[in-house]
């Protein structure tokens, strides 16, 4: 067992946000991210010796960002940051397997807390594993993190507001960004004016983002959808037609435009492996990104002692996962003996009253971006659907029409799923064309079976005994 | 039963799906329920067809007895399980040829049976070869099992290692893939009017005076002539439910499964440590652990580690391969073994088709067609009194290799 009141999987705003608010109590934690510094996705911090660029627009987003990691760095002495460690397994419940470089140990946990983060989603279009395909979170690691420009000629597709942060991202980088092609339409979008106003912080930083980009000339395309990319050896040109509500597009009105890389992404996923592992009890939630662990409004799971924060429980953004990560850490902070019950409520009261203010913008943005039937019928019979297995349309469709409708049936007959992956790519988007084909919901077609490792692992590594690298906390669990 | 009645089948493992398309093959109205619990055998197996090399103990089970001796409990000997079984499990084997086609036409699903040179039993130390030896002696001569001296492995097998003292070929060994081989019958029972209820728990037997009568799913139930208990290593537990007590424990099998690699093996190994096989999709599977943890599918670190250290002993190119995923599954285990087949003394109306443990899929063909021939009444094409129920009651525990401590629960 660790000394550590929590170890929490994960260093992006959820997971910094229950270490800062736990050391705030005067608690010990332990924190594991696969990246060398902690931030996550959002808040990514370059590596060193390379200088940030400011953020053209300066938003509140990344000014939250650095006072988190401020705070994060300060109580240095209570936080136990192990990074570049990569979680591979998870067993009886609170047991970590963590890999880095020299090794791998088992980290016992008192209390866990999963804070793993969310995937993009791309659905298989014609064309979609042609080099110069990526999603918009590549494009922008790339970009922002690495210093290299993934193409010189860049076409920004999907939905949602991260297009446009990405969108400025890659324009300030001297990307030339032909355009920013987005689902939904514009009748749509003004409709949804009124519901995003509710919270103006965050509806002025996406109106900023989107003056930015209409000054520099990047024509947005709200109502379209991507048809295919097309090209040899690298992405040469992109198809894309208007849409009708159900992102269903009309192909006699398809324009192509010139291209050497094409960003592509339709929202986000939540990463569930761990807490699917941790065994506990998950549920559907279309709007919240697909499947996540039920809890209670505390990030309690259906497992003893273990939590879930942030976007891996429930796609929601930096905000939301930075205040769901307050109410975790002030949870396990009392179960702790940390602080008193009078403390408790009055803390969580006031982040449970900021988190209800947000919940009308949150189901706007929700609602918007919620994923229509159109994007499943972009794959023609012969696109690859699963990239690990190469299988196309036609040969999952045959596995559906015989009779195969759940996840695991589909594996056995069609090998869908059966790679590296373990279906985490792939699934997400056949599971919503099984249940269009069948008839039958997301619930009764199932989800992924997650088996560790859950990180690509050797032989030769998980034949290793434990590494004896010394983690102040993780004594080695007998 | 006579033809034309109806039998409802417990469970959707390679027993029941083969059991299944046996009885809609012979015009029986089949029924057949699941509910895919985690833990199901067939998912974990590694699809070796090893009639000889598990009979005689080279297969899984010196995994295990070469573990019992490591923990101090047991000498590791050669653990060979009776003649009748062999025999049964031999004339199994040599339905797979014509099997693979029937299906194929019938379903549409090639099994992937892969004719190979046979199972290859290395030798590392000269204890093992002993152990061989005797085992040998006890065969009947013909081309059953092949002595190897290191440089004959080497030649056949380049990937593995030259630290051997030699090796056992069985000949006769091939290989499928258990998953397709259970989807290939499910098909073919549908394709000749079985019918399918998947996600579907039964939640027990209903038995009238000395006959089970149907099976409950909850509220529901559904009336048949006859039940056919393919439930593996759930079955000890649903025969419990009409009363009836069957000596079906789980033994938890953990196996571990690397990425697509070009031909690596040409066959099934096994040693005292794992087996290995490829998949005919390039994969390779390490197998596997025998645990006595009851109704536990987790998967553990020692076991894993254990595994894959073996695996690079044998083939040491292993070592920097990826592994794609590790798992378990629950075999149903018996007191002496052997599988439990037909019908239970004193109870009318249930008929088993359990208790395949390590042999399961090698077994399936027959014990399928054994069941239907039971339900139809027809003459059996293989003596069943060495795997009737009935057994037990003469000997609680039958010819136990070893005690299960899960007896009592299943």
């Amino acid at each position: 067992m660790t000394e550590s009141s929590a170890v929490i999987v994960g260093a992006g705003p959820a997971g910094i946000s229950v270490a800062v608010t736990l050391a705030e109590c005067g608690l010990q934690t332990t924190v594991v991210d696969e990246n060398p510094l902690a931030g996550g996705q959002v808040f990514r911090q370059p590596p060193a010796g390379f200088q940030r660029a400011a953020s053209a627009v300066s938003d509140s987003a990344s000014r939250r960002g650095d006072e988190l990691r401020r705070r994060f760095a300060n109580l240095g002495d209570r936080i136990e940051f192990l990074g570049n460690r990569k979680v591979w397994g998870l067993f009886d419940s609170r047991r970590l397997a963590v890999a880095n470089a020299a090794g791998w140990r088992m980290i016992q946990a008192e209390r866990l807390v999963l804070a793993p983060g969310a995937y993009e989603f791309v659905p298989p279009f014609p064309g979609w594993t042609t080099p110069g395909v990526m999603t918009p979170g590549a494009a922008q690691l790339l970009a922002k993190s690495m210093h290299v420009l993934p193409g010189k000629r860049v076409l920004v597709a999907g939905t949602g507001p991260f297009l446009l942060v990405v969108a400025n991202c890659l324009h300030d980088a001297g990307v030339r960004v032909v355009g920013v092609v987005e689902c939904t339409t514009r009748s749509e979008a003004l409709k949804a004016i009124p519901g995003l106003l509710s919270n103006l912080a965050l509806a002025s930083q996406g109106w900023r983002y989107l003056r930015r980009l209409r000054r520099a000339g990047i024509p947005i395309h709200t109502g379209h959808v991507i048809l295919d990319a097309q090209g040899q050896e690298q992405v040469e040109r992109v198809r894309f037609a208007p849409c009708d509500a159900d992102w269903r597009p009309d192909r006699s009105r398809a324009v192509t435009v010139e291209v050497d890389t094409l960003c592509v992404g339709y929202g986000f996923i939540p990463r569930s492996e761990l807490a699917q592992l941790a065994g506990c009890d998950m549920r559907w939630a279309d709007e919240l990104g697909g499947w996540i662990p039920a809890t209670s409004e505390d990030g309690e799971t259906s497992v003893n002692a273990v939590y879930v924060a942030g976007d891996g429980g429930g796609v929601a953004g930096a905000l939301v996962a930075e205040y769901q990560g307050t109410l975790v850490g002030l949870h396990i902070a009392r179960q702790a003996g940390a602080i008193d019950e009078a403390t408790l409520q009055a803390r969580r009261r006031e982040v449970v009253r900021r988190l209800k203010k947000l919940r009308r913008f949150r189901r706007t943005l929700d609602k918007l971006s919620r994923v229509r039937p159109g994007l499943t019928e972009l794959a023609t019979d012969d696109t690859v659907v699963c990239r690990c297995e190469e299988l196309t349309r036609s040969e999952v469709d045959i596995g559906v029409d015989a009779g195969c409708a759940t996840y695991r049936s589909l594996k056995v007959a069609t090998r869908l799923g059966m790679g590296p992956c373990q279906g985490r790519m792939c699934w997400p988007a056949m599971a919503r064309r099984v249940a269009l084909r069948t008839g039958r919901s997301m619930e009764q077609v199932g989800l992924i079976s997650v088996r560790p490792p859950i990180v690509p692992m050797s032989v030769g590594e998980l034949a290793e005994p434990e590494s004896a690298e010394t983690i102040r906390s993780g004594g080695s669990a007998t | 039963v006579n033809s034309g009645q109806d039998v409802t089948v417990v469970g959707g493992g390679i027993a029941g799906c083969a059991a299944a398309y046996e009885l809609a093959k012979r015009d029986v109205q089949v029924l057949l329920l699941d509910r895919a619990l985690p833990g199901c055998a067939t998912s974990a197996s590694a699809g070796g067809l090893w009639p000889v090399g598990e009979s005689v103990g080279l297969g899984c089970g010196i995994i295990y007895s070469a573990a019992q001796a490591a923990d101090g409990n047991a000498p590791m000997s050669p653990h060979v399980l009776p003649e009748v079984f062999r025999d049964f499990l031999v004339a199994s084997n040599d339905c797979f040829p014509d099997l693979a086609d029937e299906l194929l036409e019938r379903s549409g699903v090639d099994i992937e049976f892969a004719p190979g040179r046979g199972l290859l039993f290395l030798m590392y130390t000269l204890k093992e070869q002993a152990i061989v030896d005797s085992i040998a002696r006890g065969l009947p001569t013909g081309e059953v099992m092949e002595i190897l001296s290191p440089e004959d492995v080497f030649d056949l097998e380049p990937s593995i290692t030259r630290d051997v003292v030699g090796a056992a070929l069985l000949p006769g060994e091939h290989q499928v893939n258990p998953m397709l081989l259970a989807e290939a019958y499910k098909r073919a029972a549908i394709a000749a009017g079985a019918c399918f209820l998947h996600d579907t728990q039964v939640t027990g037997l209903r038995r009238k005076k000395d006959r089970v009568i149907g099976v409950e799913v909850g509220d529901q139930f559904f009336p048949c002539d006859a039940t056919i208990n393919a439930a593996g290593a759930w079955s000890g537990r649903l025969a419990a439910t009409a009363g009836v007590e069957l000596p079906v424990f789980p033994v938890r099998g953990q196996v571990v499964l690397t990425e697509t690699l070009p031909v690596v093996l040409h066959g099934g190994v096994s040693t005292s440590k794992c087996y290995l096989t490829q998949k005919s999709h390039g994969e390779v599977l390490i197998g596997s652990t025998t645990e006595h943890v009851g109704f536990d599918v987790s998967v553990t670190r020692p076991a894993i580690a254990s595994l894959c250290r073996g695996a690079i002993r044998t083939v040491p190119m292993l070592r920097d391969v990826a592994v794609k995923r590790v798992w378990a599954g629950l075999r149903p285990a018996t007191p002496d073994e052997l599988p439990i087949l037909g019908e239970v003394e004193g109870v009318r109306g249930i008929v088993n088709a359990t208790g395949g443990f390590r042999t399961g899929i090698v077994a399936a063909p027959l014990m399928a067609q054994l069941v239907a021939q039971v339900v139809v009444d027809a003459p059996l094409s293989f003596p069943i009194d060495a795997f009737v129920a009935s057994r037990f009651a003469k000997n609680p525990f039958g010819t136990s290799v070893h005690s299960s401590p899960d007896l009592g629960r299943s």
